[in-house]
């Protein structure tokens, strides 16, 4: 007999890890944000949540801390991205290592780098919101880097020669051009930094000196003592972070029509 | 053969760990033993260990693996201790809770009294507490305090009362107080107790810990400062008073809501301090960015020693007038009731070896914290390590500890030591009368935890609230009409003059 490997067998493997690691633990995460401490069906967590101004006012301020932090990153990226993919510049595989290598160094030792910095110029305990955007932006823009320059690498010079034919000048050629095709490599951006940016409580307790108090931060708190009501948490954040990208998907699927009949 | 090949495959990975399972339980003479321990809470050996040496002993072993020898040496059964660590006795909690079995635990003295209460422990043999058996390193040795505050603790499982000595052999104990520096504050201030956590000359200078417990004992101190002051300290009951005071949870001696005012006093203090912390204090004492901060006894040795080894930089310890918490960590046994009797008694010889005094300093040394072991005539270790440590012969003043052992101690120490890492490592009588156990908290623990969230959250008003959440659904409208919307024709009337043509009729 032969060992002959299907398209199914070799599946097999992920549809198990998927199994286990993805479906298995969010059923279990629904079960526990809809019981009560004695495992009792319960709408309670729900409800607490959204009567409860401190953890609606976290989740208003986490939301607004994510999206500064995530249209700051993009404003930054973006240019820098444009420039590495379209300049001519042999050595730019370097620059973009530069621009990457941070991500390479244990996240803990540069949050505790940029400490050390922000307390050198005294905003350390001074500017603690401040201090918790720089953070995050600091640390997810290779995050939003890689994707942009990559689709950004893509997109065919010969639609710049063709827009200059067309008497199109640079202007028009970004707006007609580079931006509607780069258009998934922002979206991609965008979703690889918006929900660590809500959830990433290390940031803000190093530099925000704890006193910037985001969702995530709760959900850790709260696993700690009851289990259900981190879970619902976990859960609507999962929801809102779902909605934003379904929405987000539906605008892609407009501007893309250029993209896609080429 | 696909089916064939997979069910193999699945009947290897559930045999697998059986016969781990099979060739653990058929020898019969080892005996696993399953500890349950906070990070960095014993000696590792290696080059940090007490023992370590450079020429003499350049690789000790661990506690643990002097144990696993010590065993079978004493008792002839070879034992495999699998050590194992954890982060906070919630998770412990937690991990218990789903069903995780252990033989040897570690928790703190709230977490002690709630398990017990819970009726998750199981006590020790009575013969663990008799002082005659040589190998009861820990009745023979505990430190009469340490002795007395177990024996006197209660508890209450299964509606009747138990003392915690049944439960628990203690292992570290420590206060809480505050860690300062004496060039940048004013020391007077410090009369102020715990109140100087909101001392606006200090805005920005101090931190306190991340954590409802210790933040709600803080509150507590701060609210009832005038009361707990006003107690007569000579009363042979204070301590019972103090202690009573400070495990408020729902109402006060006027009949009003603790948790209420502890709450406002915490967000007065929050206002005014540089932040929370877990473990940044301490760096942040050392390179004077803060002047003040908040710390458990064995951390404020750390900080003291390191400070004054890397930086040139003196801290000194504090422990404010009207109280401070007395904190213990103990080993207990986590009810199993399949356990094998062996296992139980390699447990508490496990909590005994701990207890042996050289042991003991070894672990204080290692961790920073002060053992709960006072020694014997037998083993006099403790005391060599305090001489060898702190005891100086010139310009001495005579520091009594004699509360702490079974006789008159009185240590010749440096007078700078009154209030810096000895006076840490072990208080002064005086000062332990105000010491209070804070139990858990029953069931006011939702409100208490409730009251954290509400310190560490951000507030939003109401319509601020209701202004975000309409708009948002706006957005959320528009985007879907928008998507949707281009998908459904909406007829037209035709302009006057014209007809409407149908797209296929112009094919």
């Amino acid at each position: 007999m032969k060992l002959r490997f299907s398209r199914k067998t070799l599946g097999i493997p992920y549809a198990v890890f998927l199994l286990f690691f993805v479906i298995i633990p969010m059923l279990v995460i629904v079960f526990y944000a809809f019981t009560d401490q004695n495992m009792h069906l319960s709408f309670g967590n729900f409800v607490a949540f959204f009567s409860d101004g401190t953890k609606l006012s976290t989740m208003v301020y986490s939301i607004v801390i994510a999206i500064v932090t995530t249209a700051i990153t993009l404003l930054i990226a973006y240019p820098v991205a444009y420039i590495l993919a379209r300049s001519k510049l042999k050595k730019k595989h370097v620059l973009l290592l530069l621009f990457i290598t941070p991500m390479w160094i244990n996240f803990i030792l540069r949050v505790n780098a940029i400490r050390e910095l922000l307390s050198a110029i005294q905003l350390l305990g001074e500017a603690n919101y401040f201090n918790t955007v720089l953070g995050m932006v600091y640390d997810f823009l290779p995050f939003m880097i890689l994707p942009l320059y990559t689709t950004m690498l893509k997109i065919d010079g010969t639609l710049y020669e063709a827009s200059a034919d067309l008497g199109g000048n640079a202007f028009t050629a970004f707006f007609r051009v580079t931006l509607p095709l780069s258009t998934p490599g922002i979206l991609s951006g965008i979703t690889m930094v918006f929900l660590p940016s809500m959830t990433n409580y290390v940031v803000s307790d190093m530099l925000g000196n704890s006193k910037v108090t985001i969702i995530g931060k709760f959900i850790e708190t709260y696993f700690g003592t009851d289990w259900h009501m981190g879970s619902m948490i976990a859960l609507i954040l999962l929801i809102i972070v779902m909605v934003s990208t379904l929405l987000s998907g539906g605008f892609r699927a407009e501007e893309n029509v250029r993209g896609t009949s080429l | 053969m696909k089916k064939r090949i997979f069910s193999a495959m699945l009947a290897l990975t559930f045999a697998l760990p059986s016969l781990a399972l099979f060739s653990g339980c058929s020898s019969k003479k080892t005996v696993t033993l399953r500890v349950y321990n906070w990070e960095e809470y014993i000696d590792e050996g290696g080059e940090e260990s007490y023992l370590y040496d450079e020429i003499e002993n350049p690789d000790p072993d661990g506690v643990v693996t002097d144990f696993e020898n010590w065993y079978e040496e004493t008792y002839g059964t070879s034992v495999r201790v699998e050590y194992s660590t954890f982060g906070t006795n919630e998770d412990l909690y937690n991990q218990l809770k789903l069903g995780d079995k252990y033989d040897l635990i570690c928790p703190s003295e709230y977490m002690i009294m709630k398990l017990a209460a819970e009726g998750m422990l199981e006590p020790f043999d009575e013969d663990f507490h008799d002082p005659s058996q040589e190998y009861n390193y820990y009745a023979r040795n505990v430190s009469p305090f340490i002795k007395g505050v177990f024996d006197e603790g209660k508890v209450t499982v299964d509606g009747t009362q138990h003392s915690w000595s049944e439960y628990a052999a203690g292992y570290m104990w420590g206060t809480t107080g505050i860690v300062y520096n004496p060039k940048l504050i004013d020391t007077k201030d410090l009369q102020q107790g715990w109140k100087i956590l909101l001392d606006p000359k200090y805005k920005g200078k101090v931190t306190t810990k991340d954590n409802v417990r210790d933040s709600y004992f803080v509150g507590l101190g701060i609210v009832y400062q005038n009361e707990l002051r006003a107690l007569d300290k000579n009363d042979p009951e204070y301590n019972q008073k103090v202690t009573e005071i400070m495990n408020y949870t729902e109402l006060d001696m006027y009949g009003e809501n603790v948790v209420e005012k502890v709450k406002d006093k915490l967000l007065e203090m929050k206002k005014n301090i540089f932040g929370f912390e877990t473990d940044t204090g301490k760096n942040d004492m050392m390179t004077e960015k803060i002047s003040m901060n908040f710390a458990w006894g064995g951390d404020a040795v750390y900080a003291m020693n390191e400070a004054e080894e890397k930086r040139g930089v003196t801290l000194c310890y504090y422990i404010p007038e009207e109280c401070s918490n007395l904190f213990f960590d103990g080993w207990v046994i986590p009810k199993d009731d399949k356990r094998d009797p062996e296992v139980k008694k390699a447990a508490q010889a496990f909590a005994n070896f701990l207890a042996r005094p050289d042991i003991a300093v070894r672990n204080m040394d290692y961790i920073g914290y002060t053992s709960v072991i006072a020694g014997s005539e037998e083993y006099d270790d403790i005391r060599a390590y305090i001489e060898e440590n702190y005891t100086v012969e010139e310009d001495a003043v005579l520091y009594d500890i004699s509360y702490f052992f079974d006789e008159e101690t009185l240590v010749p120490i440096d007078p700078d030591q009154l209030n810096r890492q000895f006076f840490a490592l072990y208080p002064t009588e005086e000062v332990m009368q105000r010491c209070a156990v804070m139990d858990y908290y029953g069931d006011a623990e939702k409100a208490i935890n409730e009251m954290w969230t509400k310190i560490k959250g951000e507030s939003l008003d109401a319509w601020a609230i209701i202004v975000i959440a309409v708009t948002a659904a706006a957005i959320v409208a528009f985007v879907v009409i928008k998507k949707v919307g281009h998908k459904i024709e909406i007829p037209r009337k035709p302009k006057k003059g014209y007809t409407l043509v149908k797209q296929e009729e112009i094919r």
